[in-house]
């Protein structure tokens, strides 16, 4: 009965178990971790080399329309957002997961108990060895040993028989521990690092001075208080702050001037001092000369701020500077002056002119092209000479509900790796058998790594062991 | 204006007196052997110029440490009467006078340790190449311009100082790699006990070091790198943005990875080993230098 059961599993083609140890073999390989963490040092040096995310004019300038082609087609240029970039990734995480399951326990289990007994010719086929006879007594040998063992902060196990004793030292199997607890912390670190790509969000904001903004992920207000920058002696900017006050449900909550390194965080959102500049939709004065047709002579200058009317009794003008723009462009269709970019290129302000207690059509008046429109019904001609811009403050706005799993798993990787180079794992065993005249020590151990300071050690044990032997002679 | 740039020409002399020290005691090691009667292959105390030499060496390049770290204490004061920050490693050639001087205090922390002089021929090489090319740079690199809003930031201290550490042990590691394989061509001749390879470690023991080498560099990368997120985070809304800095400290990072693991199993000691740590700190030299000068991003502080 027993033999028939065995022949048909034997003939069965496919058996799950089998497959699986295949499996789990395969992804606890170090070839396989070696293979992935080099491929993904390649493919990260694409990404370095080809411009990530750049406007498709670019590519094509630099290499040509078919490899362009090809870039979209490989995912070059986004390599860090590609299905395989991804897939390596997540390949490594469970690589070192198996890795993990296949070793970690071993590992954990010789912390309390290791092999003790152990045989004079393992002992001598160890890497360090050496075999000493010595005129002494075995109980004083095997103390002076388990001495010296412990004094290097070796954990010592003693068996004592009936005509040798055994002793084990062993020391630094934290360190192995450790290199688990980094195997473990990259999973997290990329589960962290997913969870934010998935609740996360990364937004960027054109922010006006005075101005307050809804923020709708967190559904609260932002009021732009003040916007400037520092300098220092020599004129090189030293820092953009912007004060910041977040109101909700028309309470103010926090105010706070933030830097480039030094973000505003309120309910889990994070605001940045990204960039800065100057609006193209409005500014902050404008200075208006005015003349008087007939003569072509100066008789009045204006400065106007952003929307309030100035009066020039003498003139009897009334003027507003209603609006801005930095690049004027005119929109056919729409019948709309809109301002084509966001440089000043051909600035100019929409002026509106009571002449007389009689409004006038309100004129665009050009900076480049002071004499470009003549004004009906005036007696008067108006020249831009010049304004001050409203700066406005570029604020990156982001959450990241996965970045303090990110900075636990980056603690554990940095305390794990660091422990697994300074602590090495050492074995160090002694067997003392008594002969009719003294003892035979036969001494031997391994080191996990770190050979040479092993080396060291080992030598001093066998040195101190063979002094034992004189005080006895 | 910058008494500093004084004290670093101090230390590139200091340095390149004691490269040509090492030198000197590897060949006048070599004269001993040959003197010495067949069979005593060992070097001799008390005779010619070895002894001299070799202390010489360790002494200029102790006093050059010295005038290393004053040029860059003399560097933070001078940070701090321009712009109030003082972290002497703001820009490439203050990173590079900063990794010249991990690398040399990292060889006589080991010289002390192990009492091995002739690898001072090669680590010390390497610091004086840094603290070289640090100097060819022009003035206009050199002198200490206020940081800009994007680094003045107390992160800098420690971010910029760990990372530049990990590149010093880098550097070490390729130094022995160069070491390894000088001594075992010379195994391979015959002449590892006569020729200048005379006082050189035995393989198995540069093999060692190096790999010691990179297992320091290998958690001080991490930890600069995660240093370097977290202050991303802080300052640009974001902890990794895969900018060609980053990306590279995480290439050499992987690399270093790839070179412990192959050690473990597939048995990359010895003459791979060497290789291999020789192409690890070509990769730390594009990181350091080529990324900054060839590639664009946000850490283009030069
Ligand atoms: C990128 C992620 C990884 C990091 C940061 C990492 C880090 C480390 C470190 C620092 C050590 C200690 C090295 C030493 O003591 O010389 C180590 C050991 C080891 N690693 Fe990894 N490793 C990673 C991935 C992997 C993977 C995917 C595997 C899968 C096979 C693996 C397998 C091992 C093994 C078997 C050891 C020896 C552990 C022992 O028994 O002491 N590692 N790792």
């Amino acid at each position: 009965m027993d033999a028939i059961t065995k022949q048909t599993e034997a003939a069965k083609p496919f058996s799950f178990k089998e497959f699986g140890d295949a499996l789990t073999e395969f992804f606890s390989s170090l070839k396989l971790a070696i293979f992935l963490m080099i491929t993904l040092a390649i493919l990260a040096t694409v990404g370095t080399v080809i411009q990530q995310g750049e406007r498709p004019e670019v590519y094509i300038k630099e290499y040509g329309e078919s490899a362009y082609w090809w870039f979209v087609k490989l995912g070059f240029v986004d390599i860090y957002h590609t299905w395989y970039f991804s897939t390596i990734l997540i390949l490594l995480c469970i690589n070192s997961l198996t890795c993990f399951h296949q070793r970690f326990p071993a590992i954990w289990r010789s912390i309390r108990q290791d092999k003790v007994n152990v045989t004079a010719p393992f002992i001598q086929n160890l890497k360090r060895s050496a075999t000493v006879d010595l005129v002494a007594d075995r109980g004083q040998v095997t103390e002076s040993l388990g001495m010296a063992f412990a004094e290097r902060g070796y954990r010592v196990l003693v068996n004592k028989g009936e005509t040798e004793t055994t002793l084990y030292a062993t020391k630094g199997i934290m360190g192995r521990v450790a290199a688990h607890v980094a195997h473990l912390s990259v999973t997290i670190i990329v589960a962290g690092g997913l969870l934010g790509n998935v609740w996360g969000f990364r937004d960027f904001g054109v922010c006006l001075e005075g101005e307050t903004y809804h923020i709708p992920q967190g559904n609260f207000d932002l009021h732009v208080d003040k916007f400037w920058i520092d300098y220092y002696d020599n004129g090189a900017v030293k820092s953009y702050n912007s004060t910041l006050t977040v109101i909700e449900n028309g309470e103010s909550k926090l105010t706070k001037t933030i830097t480039v390194n030094d973000p505003l965080v309120y309910k889990g959102i994070w605001f940045y001092q990204s960039s800065y500049g100057d609006s193209w939709d409005r500014v902050e004065k404008a200075r208006v000369v005015v003349r008087e047709k007939a003569t072509d002579k100066v008789v009045g200058e204006a400065i106007l701020d952003w929307k309030k009317e100035a009066v020039l009794k003498d003139l009897g003008l009334k003027l507003q500077l209603t609006d801005f723009v930095a690049d004027f462009g005119f929109d056919a269709k729409g019948r709309r002056v809109y301002s084509k970019t966001v440089e000043h290129e051909n600035p100019a302000i929409k002026l509106a002119i009571t002449e007389q207690e009689h409004q006038l059509p309100p004129p665009w008046i050009f900076y480049n092209y002071p004499d470009l429109f003549d004004i009906q019904g005036s007696k008067y001609k108006f020249e831009l000479t010049g304004y001050l811009t409203k700066k406005f403050t570029g604020l990156q706005i982001a959450k990241d509900p996965g970045v303090l799993i990110v900075w636990g798993g980056s603690t554990l990787l940095v305390v794990g790796v660091t422990l697994s180079a300074l602590i090495y794992h050492r074995r160090v065993w002694a067997k003392v058998v008594s002969e009719p005249r003294g003892v035979t020590v036969y001494l031997g151990g391994t080191a996990y790594k770190g050979q040479i300071d092993f080396d060291r050690e080992f030598e001093r044990f066998a040195e101190r062991l063979k002094a034992q032997g004189k005080p006895t002679v | 204006m910058f008494r500093s740039l004084f004290l670093f020409d101090v230390t590139f002399w200091l340095y390149l007196a004691a490269v040509c020290l090492y030198f000197g005691y590897l060949m006048a090691s070599r004269a001993i052997l040959q003197l010495a009667p067949a069979g005593h292959s060992t070097v001799s105390d008390d005779n010619g110029w070895a002894q001299p030499l070799g202390q010489l060496a360790t002494w200029v390049t102790f006093f050059g440490l010295v005038v290393n770290g004053l040029a860059l204490g003399a560097r933070a004061y001078e940070r701090m009467q321009i712009s109030g920050t003082f972290a002497p490693w703001s820009n490439q050639f203050e990173a590079m006078a900063y990794v010249s001087f991990a690398i040399i205090a990292g060889y006589l922390l080991l010289e002390l340790k192990y009492g091995i002089k002739a690898i001072g021929a090669f680590v010390v090489s390497i610091g004086f190449i840094a603290m070289g090319a640090a100097s060819l740079l022009p003035y206009r690199y050199q002198t200490a311009e206020p940081l800009v809003p994007a680094l003045n930031s107390y992160w800098i201290y420690i971010h910029v100082s760990i990372t530049l550490t990990s590149y010093a042990a880098f550097a070490m590691a390729g130094g022995l790699g160069v070491m390894y394989l000088l001594k075992e061509r010379a195994e391979r001749r015959g002449m590892a006990t006569t020729s200048v390879y005379a006082t050189f470690p035995s393989l198995e023991k540069i093999d060692e070091l190096g790999y010691k080498a990179v297992m320091v560099g290998f958690p001080l990368l991490a930890f600069g790198t995660i240093l370097g997120a977290m202050w991303a985070n802080y300052a640009w809304g974001g902890y990794w943005s895969w900018d060609p800095k980053e990306t590279w400290a995480l290439i050499v990072w992987l690399i270093y990875g790839a070179y412990i693991h192959a050690r473990m199993n597939r048995g990359w000691e010895g003459h791979r080993a060497a290789i291999y740590q020789i192409f690890g700190l070509l990769m730390v030299v594009f990181c350091f230098w080529g990324v900054n000068f060839l590639l664009s991003g946000l850490h283009a502080y030069a």
